[in-house]
């Protein structure tokens, strides 16, 4: 037996070794070929045409993604993404209807691979009582496996993980490793003009579990990328990580951006009108996160952070994707109050950045607007009808719906709070990582949820001659600014060019509005939503402001709805009727599709179950698409600290 | 040198061998129950912890520590393998094994394994590759490319009309309705324009013969368009080294799912299955 045993070993390691001399993959190959694709694109005068992506992917090297069953990896999210048909974890076939333009996997930062690592590990070798715990209940089935990871995320958030999976230089051998071997993948999957992965990862800082995550996205590719580690969240603070972009830009000449979201999980904490310690706003420190967060993800499957009707009373499209989120923070362990919204939602936000900006000369929440999936499943679906869940745990199923969804625990939220989750749109010139990272940079982007309608909005103070024909777009960029820009203050009202053009295989349009912010006289900040262009504008007559709603034709026994309604583009030049000379004011687009069946719909008639009673008076929605804001205010200021790549 | 060369050559090829990989795997297998004394047999009660085992628990414990264990520590090691040894024997006697999903599911995920790890990292040779392009040339074959003229209407009488005028030899541009859709599109891939003008109208330009003249009214998510097809190009292959890492990526993706198709066919075909209806 003995000698058996020892052949059978002998030809074990002689093959390993075999393996290890001849094969292997050669990073710095990749990157050189990558380079060489990508310089041969051509890149566009102005951006001609939208291109579509999700910023916020988790693949099976997430902490909790792994935790909630998914098995599919980055391979399989940049297969999906790109078109290809998969296999989800549960085994249903997936495709996209339409392939994603770019993708930028952003796996948790804190325990990269770590839950995997655990699940694989030999028990014995386990020291620790909560890890071997959580190990245990990971093996012992889907459900228990869930519950360990709600645990670890409330351990996270309270600051009580295992040593082993906190401490930094543990982990930085273990990440090293998947993380360059990440990076190597999507260079692999590069293709330049067509296709484009993004490196990037989320960066989780939570305290007390109020969310303040970011994902980081690199404009590089292995060359610079390899040169960095994911910096850890948990323990950290937003200024750390400031610190740490600073230094791979520095160390590599690269370029890197960080993008908020679930602000509406935060408590509050999100967009403070003082700094993160307390103390007053410095200039220093809003021009710092301005340069550093030039976009914010407005809506994706935890929630849409876009407004909300405590804020905004008068506005009667506010509430989409609230219910549940408001409920309190990430864990549900400490309730919202009141006082919390204004620094969670968006619009709140800009109009705080317009405040802050009067008092010290900077506005640290100048930022553009864009839409992800934040899916754990390595499907970045965003479209109602494809809906592979939050997690694995929730992929299509006949329960999911009705559910209650707390992340293991039973209180507050169900499963139909989910959104099916957005998508970010770009206005690159090309596509490419350099292109797809400037237009970022310069906040030309928007957010939709879901529906890929194609939206143009410019400021300036002549479009008189704007008519909607041929090359009106080169003429608006010459005579203005884009989404993302800024105007100067000239004694006249800004003018705006708006376009909207319904997703081709959609959903008609309902609505353009434009929902303006500005401080009055006496530092007052205020709000007012314009409808500017609606279908049917002859029949449906404007009432005190307000224009009638559009109809709905959605069929609850089918999921079905007819475009009988609505209009396949709406269009317009619109002045403010509102401004006052030296007003500090910015304007962004909100685009609202006519009524159609949310995702829960669709499952309930899929699967031939009932929705409970909240879920179907929340089945059917208006999808719709916000523009990142143009700004108007003194000429003074200058131009933003970040405009160009150095 | 030469000799030396040649050597490399040998074992490289032996290396891509599937037959290899199965002798590897099953020595693996067969070298893992070797070791484990026999588990799967339930009734028997002796076990004996040899050197070798107790210098591989030091190894793990090295491996995950940095540093070697105590004796104490190696001691506690044991004890805890055997007690998990015990218990593992203990459950399989009582059958603990059978009807258990995650059990079930993750011994046939190590068997996938085991058929299909070396095709992970494997490094296939350009003629490999050059074979599996010249074998499968349309996986890699560029879209079909559109060149077409469009003109829109909101409604289907309007492009009735318009297709009547231009019968009669009217000019086009000025025919149809203002959207923001180019009336122009230039060697445009399928995907690029499903993205502009959807799924459906897409479709349709598969469809249209003859080139070269004004058709429809055809619908799509916008209304109405009549459409020029001027030029259909059915994808080309780029050159293989154009594609090379995509090629690549295909064989291995392939040789993976292969690899586990066939070994489990072998498995399968020792088995009689009767599926009752």
């Amino acid at each position: 037996m003995k000698k058996i045993l020892g052949i059978a070993l002998a030809v074990i390691a002689a093959g390993a070794a075999v393996w290890w001399f001849f094969l292997g993959e050669n990073p710095e190959r990749g990157a050189a070929k990558a380079a060489e694709a990508e310089a041969a694109v051509t890149v566009a005068e102005y951006p001609q045409q939208v291109l579509w992506g999700d910023t916020h992917l988790h693949t099976d090297n997430s902490i909790d993604a792994f935790g909630f069953g998914t098995r599919l990896g980055p391979e399989a999210a940049l297969q999906f993404a790109r078109g290809d048909k998969v296999m989800s974890t549960t085994g249903i076939e997936a495709q996209l209807a339409r392939p994603l333009d770019f993708l930028v996997i952003a796996d948790h930062s804190d325990g990269l691979g770590a839950t995997r690592r655990l699940y694989d590990a030999p028990r014995m070798l386990i020291q620790d009582p909560t890890l071997k715990r959580w190990h245990d209940m990971m093996h012992e089935s889907p459900e228990q496996s869930q519950m360990a990871i709600a645990e670890l995320i409330t351990a996270a958030s309270d600051g009580t993980l295992p040593e082993a999976l906190r401490d930094p230089e543990t982990q930085e051998k273990n990440t090293r490793n998947i993380w360059q071997s990440h990076l190597a993948t999507l260079d692999k999957y590069y293709q330049p003009g067509k296709f484009t992965p993004i490196a990037g990862y989320e960066w989780t800082l939570m305290p007390g579990g109020n969310n303040l995550h970011r994902v980081v996205m690199y404009r590089d590719g292995y060359d610079k990328t390899s040169k960095t580690l994911p910096f850890p969240g948990i323990d950290g603070n937003i200024e750390g990580l400031f610190d740490y972009m600073d230094a791979y830009e520095k160390a590599t000449g690269g370029r890197v951006l960080a993008i908020p979201h679930n602000s509406n999980l935060s408590n509050g904490m999100m967009f403070e009108l003082t700094q993160a310690d307390g103390g007053p706003m410095t200039a220093e420190y809003a021009r710092r996160r301005a340069m550093r967060e030039p976009v914010v993800e407005a809506t994706q499957i935890k929630g849409d952070s876009e407004s909300h009707p405590f804020l905004s009373p008068n506005d009667e499209f506010a509430g989409f994707g609230d219910i549940g989120w408001e409920l309190g923070n990430l864990p549900l362990t400490a309730a919202k109050e009141d006082s919390q919204f204004a620094g969670e939602y968006l619009r709140e936000a800009l109009k705080r950045g317009l405040s802050i900006e009067q008092q010290t000369g900077a506005n640290p929440y100048k930022f553009g607007m864009i839409g992800s999936t934040d899916s754990h499943t390595s499907l970045a679906t965003a479209d109602e009808d494809n809906f592979f869940g939050k997690h694995t745990g929730n992929e299509p199923n006949a329960k999911r719906a009705n559910e209650s969804q707390n992340l293991g625990t039973r209180q507050g939220r169900f499963g139909w709070n989910y959104l099916a989750g957005g998508y970010a749109a770009v206005w690159a010139r090309a596509n490419t990582r350099a292109e797809i990272f400037d237009a970022m940079m310069r906040r030309e982007v928007y957010a939709t949820t879901g529906p890929r309608m194609t939206v143009r909005f410019f400021g300036g103070f002549n479009f008189s001659g704007t008519d909607f024909a041929s090359d009106w777009v080169s003429g608006a960029y010459a005579a203005g600014v884009p989404m993302g820009g800024e105007l100067s203050d000239n004694g006249t009202a800004p003018q705006f060019i708006v376009s909207a053009l319904k997703d081709p295989d959609g959903a008609h349009l309902d609505r353009v509005q434009i929902v303006k912010g500005w401080t009055d006289g006496n530092g007052t900040l205020r709000e007012k939503v314009y409808d500017v262009a609606w279908s049917d504008q002859d029949t449906r007559r404007s009432v005190a402001g307000k224009v009638p709603a559009v109809g709905n034709t959605v069929d609850l026994a089918t999921a079905s709805y007819t475009n009988d309604i609505g209009a396949p583009e709406l269009q317009t030049v619109w002045t403010d009727p509102d401004y006052t000379k030296g007003q500090r004011a910015f304007y962004y687009v909100r685009v609202l599709e006519i009524p159609t069946p949310r995702w829960t719909l669709f499952d309930a008639v899929k699967f031939g179950f009932k929705l409970s009673e909240d879920a179907l008076r929340d089945a059917v929605a208006q999808e719709r698409a916000y523009t990142s804001p143009i700004w108007i205010g003194p000429a003074s200021e200058g131009p933003l600290p970040d405009r160009a790549a150095p | 040198m030469q000799l030396r060369k040649y050597e490399a050559m040998t074992l490289k090829t032996l290396v891509r061998e599937p037959l290899v990989h199965f002798l590897i795997a099953g020595a693996a297998l067969f070298a893992f129950f070797a070791w484990k004394g026999e588990p799967a047999d339930p009734a028997s009660r002796t076990i004996t912890i040899s050197q070798e085992d107790r210098a591989r628990l030091a190894l793990q414990w090295q491996q995950t520590m940095q540093r070697p264990p105590t004796d104490a520590e190696l001691d506690s090691l044991t004890e805890t393998w055997l007690r998990e040894e015990i218990l593992y024997r203990e459950a399989l006697r009582l059958g603990l094994d059978q009807g258990d999903a995650v059990v079930r599911k993750r011994l046939a995920n190590k068997m996938d394994y085991l058929s299909a790890s070396a095709a992970e990292t494997e490094e296939p040779s350009d003629r490999t590759l050059r074979q599996w392009l010249a074998d499968r040339p349309q996986r890699f074959a560029n879209d079909t490319a559109y060149t077409f003229d469009q003109l829109y209407f909101s409604e289907r009488t309007r492009a009735e009309a318009a297709l009547a005028s231009l019968n009669s030899g009217a000019g086009w541009q000025a025919l149809g309705q203002t959207i923001s859709l180019p009336p122009t599109a230039e060697q445009q891939t399928a995907d690029a324009v499903e993205g502009r003008f959807g799924i459906v109208f897409r479709e349709q330009l598969d469809n249209i013969a003859p080139l070269g003249r004004w058709t429809g009214p055809h619908v799509s998510g916008f209304g109405w368009h009549l459409i020029r097809l001027r030029q259909r190009d059915t994808g080309k292959v780029p050159p293989f080294a154009q594609i090379r890492e995509q090629v690549e990526n295909d064989w291995r993706a392939q040789t993976l799912e292969d690899r586990k198709a066939k070994a489990y066919q072998l498995l399968r075909d020792a088995y009689d299955v009767t599926v009752e209806k």
